[in-house]
Order: C-alpha cells, then structure tokens, then sequence
C-alpha cells in the first residue's frame, strides 16, 4: 500500500520508473561500502566475476547520460559486512534524480514525499554547520584534524584518527544524532567537503544532505557531479583511502567514465532506505 | 583481564572505562550510510551510579572488568562498616558507606543481598526487592481508617520514612518496594 503511494507520487510528476540491472561488473569504490562479488558461468567454461549492486546510482546515471530525464527506481540493493539492529546484507532502494533541481528543491520534494506517505510531523533543514554549532559548540568547516582530536580525546572519544572526516562522523554520531530525535523529520545539509562523496562542492561545503527520522539515517542525497572527470577524481580518491587501509582495490568503471562523455545534466539525486521509511511510517 | 571488541558488546558486558567497572546498558551500532560503523554505547558506572554515553569505532577494544555478583548474607554493623558473608565460602566483605549508599535503608541483619564485588573488593549491594521493615514511630491512626485513603509518614527501624496507611500503629511489621520506596502490605 504503502509501495504504491509512492509510486504514485512519481507518476503524478511524471518522473518515469525504471530497472536496471542488479548485477553489475564493476564493484562500487566507496572506502566503507563493500560489494558481494558473485562467480558466474564457471559451468560454461567462461568463469567471470560480477558484483551485486550496492545502490543503483551508477547505472541509473548512465540513463540520465543518455537522456532519460527524471527517473526513479525501488529495488533491492546488497551490501556486505553490514552488522546491527538496523542494517542488513540485503534492504530496499527508493533512488531518484530530478532534472535542474537543487539540493534545496529535492530536499523539499522528499519532504513531501514523508508527508504524503502519512507522516505530517514538521519537514526541518538544518545545515550540518549549524548542527555541529548548536550541539557540540563548535565551528565543525574551520577547525582541524588535530584541534578535533584534541576535542574528541577531551571527551573520552577515540581520537585515532588519519582521516578528518571519520572524526567529523564520530562526533555527529556522538554528539549530534541522538539531538536530531528533538526534530522528527529534519534535513541536515551541506556537508564538509571532505565528504562530498559525489556531490558538488561550493564554497567548502559538499551539495549534499541527509534525511533523518526520529535521529535516524534514511537518505543521502546530492546535488549531483555532472563531468567525468569529477566522478575519476572522486572514485580515485576512495581507492586511496582503500589502499591506506588494505582493503581490496578495483579498478575504475572506465566504461562508466565513457558513458559521461556527454557529461550528466544538471541534477538532483537522492537514495532512500525504504525499510527504515516505512518503519517510521508504521508506527 | 581479557580485552572485548565492539562486536563482542553487549547489554550487562562489565568493562573499564576511565579508570572505574562499568557496565553497559544500551549498545547501538550505527553505520552512517558513507561512514565507517560506530557503537554508541551507554553505561552504568557501578562506582558512582553515574550513566555515561560514549561512541566507538567498531573494531576498538576495552579491558573487561573483574566484577562479580554474589548473593550475600548481611552480619552486622559495627559503626563504621556493613558486614556481608558469602553463604557458599563463609568469606566476610566489609562494605564502607558509600559502598553501601541507600541500601542503608532497607538492611535487616540476616537479610540476603546482592554484593557486588571488583578485583574481589565489594563496591556496592543491593537490597532484596521487598523488605520486612518495623515501624518504631509514626503519628497514631484514627480507628476505622482503610487503605487507600491517603496516609502518613511512619518512621522504620533502619530509619528510613515510608508513607503508610493510617491503620499503621508503632511496632507492626511492613513490606517496603525497595527500589520505589514505598508500602507493599502489612507483613
């Protein structure tokens, strides 16, 4: 039933449903995200290695690369080494891009999406900045790797850390998350540019936002990377930090990076956990 | 002592944390969706009583701590300190007051209690849920009251004040909720 709302929802806007596919040759490179290889026709003599989809944005931006205009998706996507209460090797998607919005358009719609789906508590956007500032007091874009240690150390957090952004995690985690309960759907936005992820980056501060119900994660959304070199220099920066940390490296989705030669139009992207939406839906 | 991992975290997990045996009442593992996993943990500092929150990467480690629980008899106080003995081993522990803390209220020797000790050491009891208390002063009732129609303040023998109905005389035996402090029945 509640599916089917929002399939309405995209309908009513003319924002076209789509598949594709769930098994995908090139695992996804974010540093925290691990894909589930799987072996395929080894019976044929012709043994390859493909990958489940961890989220379908790669093969839903070569779609928007080809002119598809706005689109939407709900599958299932697989993760591996996901443990606890609220993740799980396998959950559902809800992703879609919306052509010439802005992070602050997309943030409205999936508002209206929340509220449609029966929830009509108070929509919220509060900039990451300003969360940091109102919950832990400090001016989280102008300060460093080593003051952030000190301050972590200085509350009996780990402050082993090479990465500023896993620092910047730990205290939203820490400090910020269990505040956001106070505002039931709240928007956090422009993240630090250390964590763009594949969003565009403005002024020091990533286009990118999160969706939380109740302090909990539900979307990540972006104003989204439009040329191929930007998705190179992004995914190449995760392979670093995969290799600083021995993880398995993989090599860079070439056939991806072809298929932006007309690069993504301008656009708004967002993913969704439809399990942990609906959660809050149901209570 | 043996060191546990995140993963390994659990609800009653007693580990040490700043220097004091903590154990945890609520392990959340949280994975930002671009972020690596953490576990905001909450704990109960057995020392102080205190709840504290803290947040891990998963894959740190804590030393566990040494604490055991053992049902206990209380022997008796000599002014300074609470005598417990364990019923098994016939060993005696000596509880200080702030060890003791509010179970000061509610100890009747030869009562059973929960003793909780760390490297050996006790660092704190707990009552038993009910209690037999006698009441040695309270303001005397009016014939014909029943329960349920308010009450008053009756002094116990460990000198704790429990609100009792107004049938209550000097010198009868009452059950009190230890952990709501309140009249459970007459005994």
């Amino acid at each position: 039933m509640l599916i089917k709302t929002i399939r309405d929802f995209f309908y009513d806007r003319d924002v076209t449903e789509v598949t594709t596919p769930a098994l995908v040759s090139s695992p996804i490179t974010d540093v925290h995200i691990d894909s589930i290889g799987v072996r395929v026709n080894e019976g044929l003599g012709k043994a390859d290695a493909l990958y489940l989809h961890t989220s379908p944005e790669i093969e839903m931006k070569r779609l928007l690369a080809k002119g598809s205009g706005d689109i939407f998706q709900i599958c299932s996507v697989y993760r591996d080494n996901e443990y606890g209460e609220r993740n799980f090797n396998e959950f559902g998607m809800l992703e879609y891009y919306r052509l010439d919005f802005d992070m602050h358009q997309l943030m409205s719609e999936v508002g209206e999406l929340v509220n449609a789906l029966g929830d009509s508590r108070p929509v919220i956007k509060m900039s990451y900045s300003e969360a940091f500032t109102r919950y832990v007091g400090i001016d989280i874009l102008q300060t460093d790797l080593d003051t952030l240690k000190i301050f972590a150390g200085s509350h009996g957090l780990s402050d082993d850390f090479h990465w500023i952004e896993d620092l910047q995690m730990l205290l939203f985690v820490h400090f910020v998350e269990p505040k956001l309960r106070q505002h039931p759907i709240c928007f956090i936005y422009d993240f630090p540019s250390q964590q763009a992820a594949l969003a565009q980056v403005e002024n020091r501060v990533a286009h990118r936002f999160e969706l939380y119900l109740d302090g909990v994660e539900v979307a990540n959304g972006y104003q989204e990377l439009q040329s191929a070199e930007d998705y190179r220099e992004r995914f190449q920066l995760e392979l670093n930090k995969r290799q600083a940390l021995e993880k398995p490296l993989m090599a860079l989705d070439e056939q991806f990076l072809a298929d932006l030669s007309a690069p993504l139009p301008f656009c708004s992207g967002v993913a969704i956990g439809i399990e942990r939406l609906l959660l809050k839906m149901c209570l | 002592m043996a060191h546990y991992g995140t993963s390994q975290f659990k609800n009653g997990l007693k580990l040490m944390l700043e220097g004091n045996p903590c154990s945890i009442v609520n392990n959340e593992i949280v994975k930002p969706g671009k972020g690596q996993a953490f576990n905001r943990v909450k704990f109960k500092d057995l020392i102080t009583g205190k709840t504290l929150e803290k947040t891990f990467k998963s894959g740190e480690s804590l030393e566990g701590a040494d604490v055991m629980e053992l049902n206990m008899q209380y022997l008796y106080n000599d002014g300074e300190s609470w005598h417990f003995m364990d019923p098994d081993s016939y060993d005696q522990y000596a509880l200080d007051e702030t060890a003791m803390s509010g179970a000061i209220n509610y100890l009747v020797e030869q009562d059973s209690c929960v003793v909780t000790l760390w490297n050996n050491n006790p660092i704190s009891v707990t009552p038993p849920n009910h209690v037999v208390l006698e009441v040695v002063d309270t303001d005397p009732g009016l014939k014909g009251d029943t329960a349920g129609t308010g009450g008053k303040p009756a002094t116990m023998n460990t000198g704790v004040v429990v609100q009792v109905p107004l049938f209550i005389a000097i010198g009868e035996k009452v059950k009190v909720d230890t952990r709501t402090n309140e009249y459970a029945g007459r005994a």
